[in-house]
Parts: structure tokens; sequence; C-alpha cells
């Protein structure tokens, strides 16, 4: 039983990389290798332009969001025959990760992607790389200065807790007295406090809607089921959970299943692939959940080539390509789950 | 200081001591263990508070809130266990707590240095070089730095708590000639120590102390017999100090055997012999090797050459559970850190090298080890006859006790023993000679190494004189005398005390 | 008095001294005076009952701020679950303090035996396949910390420290980063309230089953008499006989075991296998295995105690959880307690005169 359910999933991931690869001209890599790095191929993939060399440095991936980011911008680079991608270990620790954008800035590199391991801390590199002429592309956890980056694309903390909130708010609208419970994600955090803002936020509007608890995990299975455990315990009654990360989101749903509880309508937050396939296959709590795509790093990784081709962002009217770009928080539910799902992470 | 009261929980540690000590005078503080002397010393240098009595210091009544008070006053403390911070310089340590400074905290290196050289010039001991770590110090000159940080106060009184206990003869001479310095100029020294004689040579008064209180007040030493001391402190006077020896038994098997044992740098090959019912005294001076090879026959130590035999089978070299299996039993200098479990009670000590036996498959039958720990320790009239007691509250003879207890349970066949009487009291030692004497006559061999020349000779029945890790004589107990033994002793020292050499 | 024992010289014949056969004068043989061992007793009793009593201060904060949800049966049952756990791997980390070291790698061991038993390979061979991994990883982690500290001389710190990040980076690299979900039934339906016996949770059972089994080990075998002597004093324990090295070999491969096992309970109760699990297991253990009452330098150690040590903070987490209270208070309010229950058991400590 346990093997069958094991090597369908392995059809299915087999299966998307193949569709994937199908789209993708110039592609000679193994198809072996699943691909969740882009649901539509890059439009400019097939004329090749002048050759760039984009240096990439990212945090540890110790986390499957974080792995997915690597992976996206990897495959991203790995479609263009012009771009040749030199990626740095990931660290976690800004004193390494400030002595590997040295080197490659020593190295001379065109054009620079850089997802910090704290974006404050690692200002003061960033504009060393400007100064010495090689654009940023500021991935995601964003620096304390615009002089830092050409360009920062990322996702939008606070607009997923107010996606998450609107999705809750227009499912309970016409339940009256409905409570609402979140499982946020590690409190140290600024994105934490951006989330639940923003969740607070729209949940503001729903007058009926009451937040009855909150509680932090550690963006960790363990920390996941633990906290879950204790809500579930403290509540006996709500309509609806918004867990801020699908990671933790696993050992949630396992301690939800643990109680034996299906009496709320859970969403998620970032993503995962085994949270759409819960959304897809509908015989859990989880209902939808709210995109925090690690597709931003194919996106750095395009925005990086046509900096360095100096070209600008086709259907956009302006030459230059922006200095910022927030990606939307989509809303993931059944209904839309079949266009994402290649694009969930492991 | 008059009626000086301190209680502890449980403990009455001191119950009306009255002392009196004079401006340029040596006074001798002498009492067993747990008589109170700690306590009175730690009373007089400001750690303790008492709960009543007064302190009267040069005609005024004082309390001595701390100790930085009791040095203000000009009372300073030499502890038995020196008191001195490894990693910093000697210089350092002088003035360790009163440094000296520039702008109140800037610290003048050079004039502190300049300031402990001259100290240390004034004990008669320039050779210590003030700039070194006291880490690499020998006992001995750590001692020294500990009196030149008495020195460095404006000191009226120095309490001195058993100072020759880890100094040789000729160093002892040498803090006897400090002493003298002293009190020709005025100070008075607190003097504490276990050894009559020392207190004969040195002390002008002494003051015994008995279960916390005074029991002798002042009395000039040179008009005080030994005996008149010890009954004081021991209550009860000592006719025999060392048990009569049994006759010799040549008869009796050879028990433990070593062939050509050596430890390079420590000790020459040595054929050492042990018959059942034997106890061999190893006499010499501390570093001539007396440790080494009780160590390295028992396997704690490594032989770079020869072999050690019990009952003509080869112990496996270096290897402690090979010599307890196969029955020998050691006694270590250092009990304390050595010997004893001290978070442990009298029965877990005693029954630590036996465990297997009164275990089925790793389970403890708890009670078969009280039933025969008890009648082990009882056999020697270990005191309190309690075997859940922690061992840490025992004096330190009863301590000993339980060490050999550990080997009689063990139905050990040679005892090894480094300084058995060490920081027992008198009293107490002669009780613990009647027990290793009625040992040997059980048919145990023993090997004995102590620093007291009088214990060697009145214990054992057989002497081997050490000097540098050689054997320089051997003979029967009663042929020789404590002075034969000395020359032999200090001969070698004059020997070796070359300049430019230290005496390691 | 001195005479005494002279007068009978042969009564210590050694040949018969040890076997217990020796005719003792008066009282009955080895009899226990009560006075003393009660009052030993008293003593382990007063450490525990602290503890105890800063338990009954939670439960009762717990059962008046949030009476309906923290005293119902099924609250009890999410206590003990979460405190099983960290509660097996600090039931080992008791023995190796207690025997004079440290393990700074259980939560790293944690995390490799968590991914190594649940990936894909593992998985096919189903429940067995898990908890036999789950277990060789935890002893094999342990058997090289052993190793390191007693043979290669590594000051235990140092030894696990290296465990630590090796391990973690083990488990890195196996997951890739990646949770990895368990399908195996046999192992998931072990966390389901289908699985309780008797309305106890199997995580819990074995839990409990540690315990008593940690505490017999300690107290009434060899084995935990030698851990005490050689954290006591390992010299003194080497000059007795005792094969310490070895000994201390065996602590480590002991909190190795515990950390399998913990791991394969995290496993069952979350679902899945991740390289981020056991994070900071190190610290609680630590300190629940210090409050609880066992030096930090070894030589005394009391199971009873850690375990209340770890009840106490899974309640903390548990009533603030309950009453709504956010992590930066939770975090406040433990250290708090921390300092209040080890200051707590000195002053009972030193009122009944112990040590």
């Amino acid at each position: 039983m346990p093997e069958k359910i094991l090597t369908s999933r392995r059809r299915v991931l087999f299966g998307a990389a193949i569709g994937a690869g199908a789209l993708v001209t110039g592609c000679t890599s193994n198809a072996s290798s699943s691909d969740e790095s882009a649901a539509t191929a890059p439009e400019t993939a097939g004329k090749p332009g002048k050759p760039v060399t984009i240096g990439f440095a990212g945090p540890q991936a110790d986390h499957g969001w974080l792995n997915a980011i690597n992976e996206n911008a990897t495959r991203r680079a790995e479609q263009y025959e012009d771009v040749t991608l030199e990626i740095t270990e990931g660290s976690n620790d800004t004193a390494t990760q400030i002595g590997q954008i040295t080197t490659l800035i020593n190295k001379k590199v065109d054009v620079l992607v850089i997802l910090p391991a704290d974006g404050k801390a690692l200002t003061q590199t960033g504009l060393e790389a400007m100064r010495a002429g090689i654009p940023v592309v500021n991935l995601d956890r964003i620096f304390n200065s615009p002089q830092a980056y050409r360009c920062w694309i990322g996702g939008d903390n606070y607009g997923m807790g107010l996606n998450a909130g609107r999705y809750i708010g227009e499912r309970l609208k016409d339940v009256a007295d409905a409570k609402v419970v979140e499982l946020a994600g590690l409190d140290t955090l600024e994105l934490t406090k951006q989330r639940t803002q923003g969740f607070d936020d729209a949940l503001g509007n729903y007058p009926n809607i009451t937040k009855v608890a909150r509680q932090a995990a550690e963006f960790t299975v363990e920390s996941g089921q633990a906290k879950m455990a204790q809500l579930l315990q403290a509540q006996k009654d709500f309509d609806a959970l918004w867990n801020h990360d699908d990671d933790q989101g696993v050992g949630a749903l396992r301690a939800i299943e643990q109680a034996g509880r299906d009496e709320f309508v859970m969403v998620g937050g970032a993503g995962s692939k085994s949270a759409m396939e819960a959304i897809q296959s509908d015989d859990s709590v989880l209902k939808a959940t709210v995109l925090y795509p690690p597709t931003m790093a194919a996106s750095a990784i395009d925005l990086a080539r046509a900096l360095g081709q100096g070209k600008g962002v086709s259907g956009l009217a302006e030459l230059e390509i922006p200095s910022s770009l927030t990606l939307y928080s989509a809303i993931v539910t059944k209904d839309n789950v079949e266009d994402y799902l290649p694009t969930g992470f492991i | 200081m008059s009626d000086i009261i301190k209680a502890f929980p449980g403990v009455r540690a001191l119950d009306g001591v009255t002392l009196q000590v004079q401006a340029g005078e040596v006074h001798c503080l002498l009492g067993q263990n747990g008589a109170g002397k700690s306590t009175l010393i730690k009373v007089l240098a400001g750690a303790h508070r008492p709960d009543s009595g007064t302190v009267t210091w040069r005609g005024e009544e004082v309390v001595l809130r701390s100790p930085i008070a009791a040095m203000r006053l000009g009372i300073a403390t030499i502890y038995q266990e020196l008191d001195l911070v490894e990693g910093l310089s000697v210089a350092e340590n002088v003035f360790l707590g009163h440094e000296r400074t520039a702008a109140g905290f800037v610290i003048r290196g050079r004039d502190t240095r300049v300031a402990a050289a001259e100290l240390l010039r004034r004990l008669g001991h320039e050779e210590i070089d003030a700039s070194r770590a006291v880490g690499e110090l020998s006992a001995a000159q750590r001692q020294i730095v500990s009196m030149a940080r008495a020195l460095s106060h404006d000191v009226r009184l120095i309490v001195m708590d058993e100072p020759s206990a880890a100094l040789d003869p000729d160093e002892t001479e040498n803090l006897f000639r400090i002493v003298r310095e002293l009190t020709a100029d005025g100070v008075a020294v607190v003097y504490i120590s276990h050894r009559l004689e020392e207190i004969r040579r040195i002390g002008d008064r002494v003051t015994v102390l008995k279960n916390g209180r005074s029991v002798a007040g002042g009395l000039a030493v040179e008009e005080t017999p030994d005996r008149e001391i010890i009954a004081l402190m021991t209550g009860r006077e000592i006719e025999h100090v060392f048990p009569g020896r049994s006759a010799p038994r040549q008869s009796a098997p050879t028990v433990l055997r070593t062939r050509g044992l050596a430890r390079e740098g420590e000790f020459a090959p040595l054929d050492l012999e042990l018959r059942a019912g034997e106890i061999v005294g190893l006499a010499g001076l501390v570093g001539s090797g007396r440790s080494e090879i009780l160590e390295t026959i028992y396997g704690a130590r490594r032989p770079s050459a020869g072999e050690v035999s019990v009952d003509g089978r080869r112990l496996r070299p270096g290897s402690v559970r090979s010599a307890v299996a196969a029955g020998l039993g050691l006694a270590p200098e250092e009990r304390k850190a050595q010997g004893l479990f001290q978070l442990e009670s009298v029965t877990r000590n005693v029954s630590v090298s036996t465990l297997s036996r009164f275990a089925r498959l790793g389970w403890l039958d708890r009670r078969g080890e009280r039933v025969a720990t008890k009648a082990v320790t009882r056999e020697l009239s270990l005191r309190p006859d309690d075997p859940d007691v922690l061992i840490r509250t025992l004096s330190g003879g009863n301590q000993q006790k339980a060490v050999l207890a550990r080997w009689l349970l063990r139905d050990c066949r040679v005892l090894l023993l480094d300084e058995p009487t060490r920081g027992v009291d008198v009293g107490a030692r002669a009780e613990l000679y009647g027990v290793i004497r009625r040992l040997a006559d059980a048919g145990l061999a023993v090997l004995l190494v102590s620093s007291e020349l009088p214990e060697v000779l009145g214990l054992a029945d057989r002497v081997l004189v050490l000097r540098e890790g050689r054997v320089v004589d051997a003979a029967p107990a009663p042929d020789l005398d404590e002075n034969r033994i000395l020359d032999l002793l200090m001969a070698a020292h004059a020997d070796t005390t070359s300049p430019g050499t230290e005496p390691s | 008095m001195t005479q005494q024992p002279v007068s009978s010289p042969r009564r210590a014949v050694p040949q018969s001294a040890g076997r217990g056969k020796l005719p003792v004068r008066g009282g009955p043989a080895g009899g226990r005076p009560p006075g003393p061992l009660a009052r030993l007793g008293r003593q382990a009793d007063v450490r525990n009952l602290s503890l105890l009593g800063v338990l009954a201060i939670l439960v009762a904060v717990g059962g008046v701020t949030e009476p309906d949800t923290f005293l119902a049966g099924s609250n009890l049952q999410l206590v003990l679950t979460q405190a099983s756990i960290i509660g097996v791997v600090t039931v080992g980390m008791t023995f190796v303090i207690a025997g004079g070291g440290i393990d700074l790698s259980v939560g790293a061991i944690v995390a490799l035996a968590s991914v190594w038993a649940t990936t894909v390979a593992t998985q096919e061979y189903g429940f067995t396949g898990i908890l036999f991994t789950a277990v060789v990883v935890g002893v094999g982690c342990g058997l090289v910390n052993g190793v390191l500290v007693a043979y290669g001389g590594m000051v235990p710190f140092i030894a696990t420290l290296a465990m630590l990040a090796s391990a973690r980076g083990l488990a890195l690299q196996i997951t890739d980063g990646r949770t990895q979900i368990v399908t195996v039934d046999a192992v998931l339906d072990l966390g389901a309230p289908g699985a309780y016996v008797l309305g106890i949770p199997p995580l819990v059972l074995v839990f409990g089953a540690v315990t008593v089994l940690g505490w017999l080990f300690l107290n009434r075998t060899t084995f935990g008499r030698r851990t005490l002597a050689v954290g006591g004093n390992a010299e003194a324990a080497r000059l007795a006989g005792i094969d310490i090295r070895r000994q201390r070999l065996y602590l480590y491969v002991l909190s190795g075991l515990c950390c399998g096992i913990a791991a394969f309970l995290l496993i069952v109760l979350s679902g899945s296998g991740q390289n981020t699990n056991g994070n900071l297991y190190e610290l609680d253990a630590i300190a629940a295995v210090i409050i609880g009452g066992t030096l930090l330098t070894g030589g005394r150690g009391t199971i009873v105690g850690s375990v209340l040590g770890v009840l106490i903070f899974t309640t903390i987490t548990n009533i603030f959880a309950l009453n709504n209270l956010q992590s930066d208070v939770q975090q406040i309010a433990k250290g708090a307690i921390i300092v209040a229950a080890v200051l707590l058991q000195h002053r009972t400590l030193r009122r009944t005169g112990g040590v």
C-alpha cells in the first residue's frame, strides 16, 4: 500500500517534468529531475542574446520553500543558452554570505541575485556591488537602502495575510459569531508580524468574525504539531484556521487528525505540493492556501538576464525594468489548484 | 577573642573558645580534626561571623564583617588549600584584590613586579620569578607566594593553617626561619599543625581545642610535655602508639613480587618481594619515587620496564583492573581526590569495587550489600556505625577506614598504603596503626609509604630507604633508627642539590 | 577503646570478610536503622517535593485561568504526549550528566534518526524498518560520541558539539531541506486515538516505560552505581578498579538509544521526518535535568526529578497556549520559572539541613 502511493506520487512528478520540458526549447538537461519552476516557459528563451553571467547567493536550503528557491533559480538559468549561473553554497551566516558575495563581485559577474539571510545586515555588501557597477536583483528579503539594489522582487507578506483573511471572511460572512484561529510562523521574524497584520486587517471588515486564538510555531513540522495540538485543546469549537506555513502545516494537519476534529476550514500558506494535493483531493479540513511563490527566484533570473542584456520587460511600456516588483499572493482553492500544482514545492 | 560561639545547622562548631595572642609570639593551635580549628580561623579571617562572643584587637572590641575588614585590621590568613589563582603571575597573585594602580584602575605592572620581588626577597626566596604563572610553581613555592600575599598588607597577625603539610624538611626549615623573622618584627603568628615536634621547635605558647571548646589556653610550650598535650587533645593518654610486631614469619609465602619494575625518570629497576603477613615500609623524601612505585605496582602508571606478579601470576602492565582482580588494593595519597566519592554514603564507598558480587545480571542485591559492608566497617570500628551516613561527614581516620574496608570486602591480598595517616589526627592514628597491624596478622601483605619516619619505623617489619628512585638501604625495622635513615636521606639531598637544579 | 579491635585480631580475616558471613557484634545483622535512612529518603523527597510544589502551583494556575480546558482528561493526554519525546531524551541525558559528561548532540541525533528512518527507501520496510532505523541511527551516533569521549580523550562538550554539527548536516543532506511524509499506516495509526490503551496514548506508555527502566537502571543496578561513581570522582573510580572508559562509552550509547526512541516517537506524532526536528532539545533536556536536581558536575542523578522538570516545562507551555499568550511572554516566563524552581529547591534543602 505505501509503496503504491509513493510510486504514484513519483509518476505525478515525472509527468510534470516532461510537461514542463516540452515547453522549453534548448533544454537538454536530464528529464528525470522534477521541475516545479515554471508554469509558463520564458518568452525570450528561443532567441539567445548577449551572454550574461549571473551570480546567485542565497541562504541555506534547510526548509522546503528555500530549497524550492534554489531549484527555481537553477532550472530557469538552465533554460537560457545565454545565461551562466554562478551559484554559491547557501549559508545562514551573514559573515559567510558577505564573503561569498564579495567573491562573486571579484569574479566580475554581470548581475547579482541575492536572497540575503538577513536583509539589513547585507545592505552594505549590496551597496558595494552596485558601486562596483554590478546591478543587484534583491530577492524577497529587502535591503535597508534602495541604493543597494537595482531591482527588488519578492513576496507580499502583508498581502498574504490579507488574502487569507478575505477568503475566510467570504466563507464565513453568513455565520453568526464566527470564530477564527491563527497558527503563525516564527514570531522572531518581521514577516510573521506583517502576515498577522494583514490577516487582522482583512478580518476587520467582517464584524461577525472574532479571532479567538493565535499561537506561533517555528516553521517546522514538529512545532506545527505541538502548537496546533495546544490550540485544538484550548478552542473546542471554531470555524476557520489560518496557518502561515505549509511546512508546519504538515504537523498541524497531523494534530487535527489526531484530535479527530473537522468542524472548521483550514487555509494554508506559501503553497507546498503536499498542501495543494490535499486541497485537490478535498478530503481534509485544508481547503485553500495563500501563495508565497518560490517561482520568484525564476523571475529574478529573468530580470537579471534582462538587466545584463539591457532589455526591458515585455508587456510594459517602459524601456527599463521596474525598481520593485511585489508578487501577488494568490489564493489556491480546489477550483484553480490544477494551474498551481506544478509550482508547489516539496 | 573570647567566648566565641558559632553554630551551624546540626553542629555547634565552636562552643565557647577563648584565644589570646600576644604580639611577637608564635601561638600554636592544636586540636583533633573537628575540634573547631578551621572554624576558629575562619572567624579570625572574617569569613564566618560568630553567633556570640567578642573579638578584641589591640584593646578595642571589633567586628570582623568580612575578609577585607580583617585584612584592613592587619589579620592575614594562609589557608591549607592555598587560595591562589593559577593562571595569574606571582606578582598579580600577591596583590590580588589590592592591586597597585594608577588612576584607580590601570594596573602598574612594573611597580607590582618590583614590589612582589621585594616581598619574596624578604622571605628569602629571590629565586621565585615574580612574573611567572603560579601554576608553574611547586607546592612549596606557592606557599611562599601565599605568605608574600599576607605580608603585602600591613600585617600584625598571620594565621597559618598546617603550613608545613606540603613541605620537605628543608623547606620547613626555611618556613621556621621566616616565622622567626616575622615574630622578631613584632608580628604575631597563629600556627596550626598536627606535628607535635614542630610545635615544640617553633611554638611559644599553645592553645588546645577539643570539641569546639578551648581546653587549655596559652600554655607555655617549653613547660608542657608532649604527653600532656596529647592527653589534652584526646582526653586520654596513649601508652603504646604502635602495636607490637608479631614474630617474623619467614615461612609465609611470597604474595607480591616485582622484577626490574621501573619508570624512566621516576624510579630505577626495583626487585621487591612481599610476604603474606608482612608490612614493608618505603621511606624517602617527597620526590624519591615512593608514591610512583606504589602507583606503578597498582597499574595506575604504566611501567617502562619490568613486571609485577601476584601469587606468581603476572599482571597486565598499566592496568588497574588487572591489579584489582589479582587482589591488590590501594589507599591513595590524596584520599579526597583519588579515593572517595564525596556525595555517597559509607556503604557505597566501601562496596564500589565489589559491586558485581552483589549483583545478578547487573541487578543489585542492596540488602546483601549493606550486610556485607556493615560487617567489614564494624570490624574496623568505623564511626559512626551507620552505613548510610555520607562519607564526607566522617573524620579523616574513619574515611581511611572506609577505604581499607573497600579492599577487605574484596578479599584483597596486598594493601598498598600511601600516607595512610595524612589528615588523621593523633588520637585516631594509633587506632589506624592497630588496624593495619591486625590486617597484616590476618595474612595480608602491606606496602606502606609515609613521610613520617617514626610511622614507617614503628609500623613496618622491613624498611626500604629510597633516594632518587633507588633503594639505598633495606633492613628489618628494628635494626634501623631515625637518625640513620635521616643520614641516608640527607646525604642524598646534599648530593643532588647542586646549583641550578631544582628538586623535582 | 583503641585496644578493642586489637584484642580480636582474627576477626578481620580477609578471606571471609567479603561474604558477609562474619559474626557481627550486637544488633540485627545489617538491619536498617530507621533514623538516618529515613533522613536520606526525606532529603531525596524534599528535592522532588519542591518540584512537585512548582507543578502543583502551575496546575492551580492552569485550573483557575482555564478551568474547562485545562483540567480536562484530554488535556492531560495532550501534556503527557507532548512531554514524552523530550522526556525520553531527558532520561538519557540524566545518565550522561550524572556520569560527569554532557551530550549536546541529542537534538541533532533525533533529527538525523527521524529523517533517516523516513526516507523512501526505509519506508518500504514498513513499521519495523522505521523503528529499527531510528534506534540504530541513535545508537550509532551515541557510539561515535562515546568512542570519541571515552577512548579518544575528547572533552564531551567538544565531541558532542561536533556530532551536533555533523548530524544536523547529514540530516539536511538526506532531506535536501524537504519534509518527508510518512505513508506507513501502522506508524501513523500509533499516534491516533484508536491506538490508546485505556485512554493512554502509546507515546505516553513508552515514556512511562523508559522512565521506570531508567529509574531502575540508575538506582538498582551496578551500571547506575558505576555511573554515579565515575561522575562523582572519575579518578577514585579508576583506582577502585572500575573500567571508567567503558562506562563512559555506555553512557553515550544509552543517550543515543534514547534519542533513537524519541525520534521514532516524533515520527509517530508528526507523521513525518524533517531535518529541523529536535530543535534545541539539548537545552531543554539539560535544563530539565538540572532543575530536576541532578548535579551538572556529576555524581548525583535523579530520574524522577528530571521527569518532573520535563513535566513542568510542558505544563507551562500548555497553560500559556491555552491562555493564548504569545511566545515572547512564554519565553520570559520559562526563564523566570527555571530560576524560581532552582531557588525554591535550594531554600528547601537549606532549611532541612541538606546540601
